[in-house]
């Protein structure tokens, strides 16, 4: 069903070239992430899987903390965008030398170890040495909890699946605080 | 030298006017006849929204019909569009963002008339129908409860700004009055409080006459359109998102209806944090009714319950075998002490301790 723009573009000219109400419609996109590109967004991916994995339950994959992390990147957390680019370029690397895979392709028990090392500080790398991996393995930590317990409103938790796995209802079912009780019949009960 | 001057001003001045209408005009005419894909599509923003449409029972029908075309109200309506495509150069908002006015709302639900009269009129006859004043100038309720911003959740939720600036006095004395009074009789309670329009939805076919036995099982359980606007999270939560409350009567746990349009009421009918059957606005009834779903007896838009009993009690009732609709209940008499939600057996025949429910 979809046209390209190209062809809508060029009808558009046609009836009256008011390409001049949509100039800003144009433009071509490389990665479907705002700020990441394909390859980072795979690798943290696997990372905030790793940290919620799905079992009975949904994951980090399950309920779209990609979504979350990538759309706080050019967010809130804009601040971080470069310590993400440099962090994943390195585990990469370190990956590409010790297994010659991205960390993504790596077996799971194989990722968590790579996991551990990073945790205690101990993986090999010149970039590590001025940048803790504690650190950066922390705040992945920390960014996939957010995404994946925070409102959807901020991109992760798809379907509200981490609400429903602790039985939040949502949306909350709370009542105006009446000021008097109108029910009698169950006053009667009561007694 | 002077006049020649203003005669060319004017000529160049007549031509760009001229030129602007042959623009607009042009355009304005292919946007009206030609298909979405070629007009509302071109914006890659609208893309979500031309999806979920193309999915959804309106699929037949033309995005117009429902957000007018540009100039169908005016320019008022022709500002606001544009300023739709505006505010995403000026951003570059995600079309996540991309959301009508309250204002633009409520146009678009008077186009729903034209073609759901009965719902929009049955609507109209009940208390879903309430308007600004209604809800916020009430006396009663403005002295006893102060006034508060999550008002806005079951009363109000696409009003776009605050309870204060809605209402003056926020206090319990009043005078109040509205501060914008072309909302006095806006509805709190819109179509879209309850439908999600661009949502999952089957057109309406012809069943397969041949055998009629196959027309029950090519029916749909639920209807995806019917879902609850969370103004918390600005978005729809179809029926089957909505969560069934867990609700307790005095620390026994409730057996609540099945029927998901259970949960759509229960939101905004609600009983207070703890979940005890009765507080608050909680209606889930309870006693010989427990289980029954509020549609049961309460017409959907309307909520009209008045020809509800003779659904399911004959002439007299099961046990007691008398009429219903006689017996000491709310239903014939608002005073009675047996509201017809939560009434049980033991209300009546005190003295048989829970005889069966
Ligand atoms: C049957 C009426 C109807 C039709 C037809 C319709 N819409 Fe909508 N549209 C609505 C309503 C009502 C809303 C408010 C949100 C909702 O209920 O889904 C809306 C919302 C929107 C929004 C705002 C984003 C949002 O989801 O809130 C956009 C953009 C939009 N529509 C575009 C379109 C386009 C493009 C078409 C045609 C391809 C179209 N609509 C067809 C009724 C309609
Ligand atoms: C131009 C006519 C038209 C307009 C305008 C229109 N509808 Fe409909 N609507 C239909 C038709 C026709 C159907 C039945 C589906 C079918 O057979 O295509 C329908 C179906 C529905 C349904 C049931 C969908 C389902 O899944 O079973 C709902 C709810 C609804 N409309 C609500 C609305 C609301 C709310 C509006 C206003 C925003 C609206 N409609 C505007 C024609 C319209
Ligand atoms: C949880 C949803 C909810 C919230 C929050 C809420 N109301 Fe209501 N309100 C209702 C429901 C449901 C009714 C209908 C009650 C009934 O008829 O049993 C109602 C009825 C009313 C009425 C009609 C008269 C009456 O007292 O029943 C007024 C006025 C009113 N609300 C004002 C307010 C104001 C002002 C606030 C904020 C202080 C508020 N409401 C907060 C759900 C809500
Ligand atoms: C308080 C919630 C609520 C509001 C407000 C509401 N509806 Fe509905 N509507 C429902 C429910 C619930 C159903 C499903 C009834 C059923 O399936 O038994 C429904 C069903 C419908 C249907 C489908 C009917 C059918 O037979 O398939 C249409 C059309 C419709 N509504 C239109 C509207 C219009 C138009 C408005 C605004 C004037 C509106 N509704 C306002 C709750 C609501
Ligand atoms: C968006 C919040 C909301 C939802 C959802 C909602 N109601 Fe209401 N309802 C109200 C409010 C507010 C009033 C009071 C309006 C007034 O009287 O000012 C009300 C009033 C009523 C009334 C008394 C007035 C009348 O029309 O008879 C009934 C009955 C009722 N609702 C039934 C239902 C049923 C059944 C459902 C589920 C299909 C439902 N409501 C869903 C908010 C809601
Ligand atoms: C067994 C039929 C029945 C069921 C089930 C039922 N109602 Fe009612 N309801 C009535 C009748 C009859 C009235 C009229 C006055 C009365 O008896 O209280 C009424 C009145 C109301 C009123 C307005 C009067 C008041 O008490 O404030 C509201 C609001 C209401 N019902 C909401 C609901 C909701 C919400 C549900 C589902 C949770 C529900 N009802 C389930 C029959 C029913
Ligand atoms: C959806 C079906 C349904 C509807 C509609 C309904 N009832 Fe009932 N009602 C029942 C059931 C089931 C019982 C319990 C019978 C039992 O427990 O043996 C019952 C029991 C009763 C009783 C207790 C007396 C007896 O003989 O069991 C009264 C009183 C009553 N209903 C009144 C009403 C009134 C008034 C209305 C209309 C507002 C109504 N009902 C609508 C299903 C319904
Ligand atoms: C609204 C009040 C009311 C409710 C609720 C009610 N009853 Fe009755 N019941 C009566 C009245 C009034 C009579 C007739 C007077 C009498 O004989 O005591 C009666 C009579 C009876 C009788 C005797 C019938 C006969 O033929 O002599 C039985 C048995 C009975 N009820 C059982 C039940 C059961 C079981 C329930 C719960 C499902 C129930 N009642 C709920 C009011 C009620």
């Amino acid at each position: 069903m979809n046209i390209t723009r190209r062809k809508f573009i060029q009808s558009l000219s046609l009836a009256s070239g008011s390409l001049l109400l949509f100039p800003a419609c144009g433009g071509s996109q490389k990665s479907v992430w705002r700020f990441l590109t394909t390859e980072e967004a795979e690798t943290i991916i696997a990372l905030a899987e790793q940290i919620i994995p799905g079992d009975q339950d949904p994951g980090a994959t399950d309920a779209g903390v990609i979504n979350f992390i990538d759309k706080q990147l050019v967010g809130f957390y804009s601040n971080f965008q470069e310590t993400y680019r440099n962090g994943i370029a390195a585990l990469n690397q370190y990956c590409h030398e010790k297994f010659s895979q991205p960390f993504e392709k790596l077996e799971w028990n194989r990722q968590t170890e790579v996991l551990k090392l990073m945790e205690k500080n101990s993986i090999e790398g010149e970039y590590w040495k001025e940048n803790p991996a504690s650190r950066f393995f922390r705040m992945i930590r920390d960014h996939s909890m957010q995404g994946f317990y925070g409102s959807p409103r901020h991109g992760g938790n798809r379907d509200y699946v981490s609400y429903k796995m602790i039985r939040i209802d949502f949306p909350h079912i709370i009542g105006q605080n009446r000021y008097a009780s109108r029910c009698e019949t169950l006053n009667a009960f009561a007694k | 030298m002077k006049q020649r001057k203003l005669y060319r001003i004017f000529l160049i001045a007549g031509i760009v006017i001229a030129g602007f209408f042959l623009i607009s005009g042009s355009f304005y005419t292919y946007w009206s006849v030609a298909s979405p894909q070629k007009t509302c599509l071109s914006c890659h923003e609208i893309n979500p929204s031309f999806n979920t449409w193309e999915a959804s029972a309106h699929r037949d029908i033309s995005c117009f019909e429902c957000h007018g075309t540009a100039l169908s109200n005016g320019l008022h309506s022709l500002k606001e569009k544009s300023g739709m495509v505006f505010t995403h150069m000026k951003t570059d908002v995600a079309s996540e963002n991309l959301r009508m006015t309250e204002l633009q709302l409520l146009q678009t639900m008077e186009r729903c008339k034209n073609c759901h009269e009965s719902e929009f009129t049955n609507w109209k006859s009940g208390g879903h129908s309430a308007g600004y004043a209604d809800i916020f100038l009430h006396e009663t309720h403005n002295k006893t409860e102060q006034l508060n911003g999550d008002c806005l959740r079951c009363h109000g939720m696409f009003y776009e700004k605050t309870t204060a600036d809605l209402v003056d006095p926020i206090s319990q004395q009043g005078p109040w009055k509205l501060i914008e009074p072309e909302k006095t009789r806006q509805p709190v309670i819109p179509c879209m409080a309850c439908h999600q329009i661009h949502a999952p939805g089957e057109t309406v076919r012809q069943p397969d006459f041949a055998n009629p036995n196959n027309i029950f099982y090519a029916r749909n359980l639920t209807k995806n359109s019917v879902g609850f606007y969370s103004r918390h999270e600005k978005k729809h939560f179809q029926l089957e998102q909505l969560p069934r409350p867990d609700m307790v009567l005095f620390g026994d746990t409730v057996q609540t209806p099945a029927d998901p349009v259970y949960r759509l009421c229960v939101q905004c009918h609600a009983p207070s944090v703890w979940h005890e059957v009765g507080t608050s606005d909680d209606h889930t009834p309870v006693g010989v009714h427990q289980g029954i779903s509020c549609n049961a007896c309460h017409e959907p838009h309307s909520n009209n319950q008045r020809n509800s009993c003779d659904k399911c009690h004959s002439d007299v009732s099961k046990n007691c075998r008398l009429d219903v609709r006689t017996m000491n209940t709310t239903y014939a008499n608002p005073a009675s002490s047996n509201d017809i939600h939560f009434v049980g057996c033991v209300n009546c025949h005190p003295d048989q301790k829970k005889k069966s429910n």
